[in-house]
């Protein structure tokens, strides 16, 4: 309780404070007059917000440092400056623009080659915070008319990231579709300096290594190359992902070889193996046609090389399906 | 493919460049160029796989507009000379389009985007093919027209193709593209020479086709198209990597082996048309390609990466692949440098 009562007095320099709000019930009349005689003070610069940095361990801080508590003042309203942020966009892309040059310098995806060639596992995705949500999308088919629902956010301890939702499979009333029911997540197409796309090189790992939890519901983990071909953005690869419920987490384990080609939803008789130099995006789709909610949290995705696995290509391709194939 | 399909293509492929090599005749030397692209499309093909199929779109797209504006400059040059016959090309405009359409054609910078990636879709025997026959037609005609070709042009796209050339690669784990980048700026070389000695460009072509078959066919036999694949040879084949070093550092340009002669008689040309900078930053920029040639070396022959068994050799198999060109294509790759005072009569 000191202790408390000792950070609070202490360790916090604000400047801009309102009257305390809601989100800082623990404060008492002492902040609140730290707040009023802080608003008093001429020289502090307007247009900041009072939450951001904490100054430790000073207590005699100037009056234009910042307050740790996330409040924003609602005299001042944010300014939105048109310009500096173009300013700032173009900022950020030339120094990502240098980051690549000098990580182009060094080796591939920044990191010397030997490196690269003797790695033998490699976590892709992992969830730990509010900007590893934004490398994902996710959508259901809400966008065609359906009714199903999907949300993502930060599981507990900010350690896994939750996918939750309602399936339905009431088909949109709008004249034309038979069905419904799907809901999905998907990564973000990786993009370099000035949106420049950039592909995944997975070509020295053979299976991807998932750590799920989830409600005993089948998903499709779905693959997509990187392609500069239009058509070919209805293309991928997929393979079912049975998550058992429970608990307990599950470490599931896709050899590439596994992956089944398919077009604009339709599994093709004509099969190719999954090329994995140019990998674009990662999905999970949930399309079971069972209405109801549904959850999957996910630790982390990566991939491995799996030395027992030497298996180049699940599948063959029929003569008769595909005389095409072997002319 | 069937045997009478394959003898199809691949003698039409060879009749369109036999074609634009042997004719007079712009609107002939076109027509063998079209040939020569549409046969080599199922070529790019034959592995039918989706990448397959994108990469030989590029290349048709890429091929095509340069056609077409092969075709325009051929038209323009018709207007302004009156005849079709291949000799020197008064107007600049047609000269300028028509070196613009060929070394679009060649991927010579900054039409060399094609390059990497239509190399890295086809299979490796596509690929070979394509970095080593398809660039005889290109610089037959360069050849034929290089006293009128823009000079400064030229020399602007060999050396930044060379800088391309070297600064692309620097990174890249997949084979195909390595070569990919090493094609471009050998292209680079010859077009820089085109201008002063063409013969010296036609040498360097010769060399840079049987480097390029060479390496092509070590890969093949190996099945490699990664780094970390031809890391494992020192397991699988033992004698294959000190050639791979050979044949990387012949690649590379360095004495004594065949790759230096076309680059010191290069040098050598230019110094004595009283050229300093650019052999100069030519010199320099072969050192990037030096780099990654030279790390392919270390990781395959200088290297011993922990392989997939605990076996100081894998089992070997008798092999049922055909290794006839092979022998000889290395020996002509990696020893012929004690030759070059017979290259004197070039000059």
């Amino acid at each position: 309780m000191a202790l408390v009562h000792r950070l609070l007095n202490g360790a916090y320099i604000f400047r801009h404070c309102p009257k305390p709000s809601a989100s800082c019930p623990f404060l008492g009349t002492r902040f609140a007059y730290y707040c009023s005689s802080s608003l008093q003070k001429p020289e502090a610069a307007p247009g900041k917000t009072s939450c951001q940095r904490n100054s430790e361990g000073d207590l005699q801080g100037h009056h234009q440092r910042e307050v740790a508590l996330d409040i924003t003042s609602p005299e001042e309203k944010p300014e939105v400056s048109f310009d500096k942020a173009i300013k700032d966009e173009i900022k950020d892309h030339f120094r990502r623009l240098k980051d690549d040059i000098v990580n182009h310098w060094i080796g591939p995806e920044g990191r010397p080659l030997h490196e690269v060639l003797l790695e033998q596992a490699k976590v892709v995705w992992q969830f730990r915070g509010k900007e590893d949500l934004d490398k994902w999308v996710v959508t259901s088919d809400k966008t065609i008319g359906g009714r199903s629902e999907v949300f993502l956010k930060m599981g507990k301890n900010n350690q896994s990231a939750l996918l939750y939702g309602t399936l339905s499979s009431e088909a949109p009333k709008d004249g034309e579709s038979g069905c419904s029911g799907y809901c999905a997540m998907i990564s973000r197409i990786p993009r370099g300096p000035f949106e420049r796309k950039r592909a995944y090189d997975w070509s020295q790992f053979n299976t991807l290594y998932l750590r799920v939890r989830g409600d005993g519901r089948p998903w499709m983990v779905n693959i997509r190359e990187d392609t500069d071909i239009i058509q070919r953005k209805n293309q991928m690869y997929s393979y079912f992902m049975f998550t058992r419920g429970g608990p307990y987490w599950q470490e599931v384990k896709i050899p590439f070889s596994k992956f089944f080609f398919s077009n604009q939803g339709r599994i093709r008789d004509a099969q190719y193996q999954l090329l994995l130099d140019k990998i674009s995006s990662i999905g999970f789709t949930l399309a079971d046609k069972v209405d109801g909610p549904f959850f999957l949290e996910i630790d982390f995705i990566g991939v491995f090389t799996d030395p027992a696995h030497t298996e180049e290509f699940a599948y063959e391709n029929s003569p008769e399906l595909n005389p095409r194939l072997f002319k | 493919m069937k045997p009478a399909i394959l003898i199809t293509i691949t003698s039409t492929v060879v009749l369109g460049t036999m074609i634009v090599l042997f004719s007079s005749h712009w609107f002939m030397i076109w027509v063998g160029f079209e040939m020569n692209m549409l046969a080599i499309i199922p070529i790019l093909m034959k592995k039918y796989n989706p990448r397959a199929m994108e990469a030989s779109t590029k290349y048709f797209l890429t091929q095509a507009t340069a056609s077409m504006l092969l075709m325009l400059s051929i038209i323009i040059n018709l207007l302004c000379s009156g005849h079709w016959t291949v000799s020197t090309i008064p107007n600049p405009v047609a000269s300028t389009m028509i070196t613009i359409a060929l070394t679009m054609k060649l991927g010579l910078s900054p039409f060399h985007f094609w390059v990497p990636e239509v190399t890295q879709g086809i299979s490796l025997s596509s690929g070979m093919i394509l970095l080593t026959w398809q660039k005889i037609a290109p610089l037959s005609i360069l050849y034929q027209i290089s006293p009128s070709v823009n000079s400064n042009l030229l020399l602007m796209m060999a050396i930044t193709s060379m800088l391309v050339g070297g600064w692309g690669g620097l990174n890249q784990t997949q084979l195909r593209k390595i070569l990919a980048y090493s094609s471009i700026t050998h292209m680079g070389w010859m077009a820089a020479i085109m201008v002063y000695n063409p013969t010296l460009a036609i040498l360097n072509l010769t060399i840079y086709i049987m480097m390029t078959l060479g390496t092509f066919m070590l890969f093949m036999h190996s099945s490699s198209t990664t780094t970390l694949s031809l890391s494992y040879t020192w397991n699988k084949f033992p004698l294959m990597a000190p050639l791979i070093l050979m044949l990387m550092l012949s690649l590379g340009g360095l004495p004594p082996l065949s790759g230096f002669i076309p680059k010191w008689m290069i040098i050598q040309e230019l110094t004595k048309n009283d050229m300093i900078i650019m052999p100069t930053l030519m010199a320099i920029t072969a050192l990037l390609n030096l780099y990654f040639y030279t790390r392919l070396t270390y990781t395959t022959a200088l290297t011993m990466f922990p392989a997939t068994n605990n076996m100081k050799m894998k089992w070997q198999f008798e092999t049922t692949k055909k290794t006839t060109l092979l022998a000889p294509l290395i020996v002509t790759s990696t020893m012929l440098l004690p030759l070059t005072p017979m290259l004197a009569a070039l000059d």
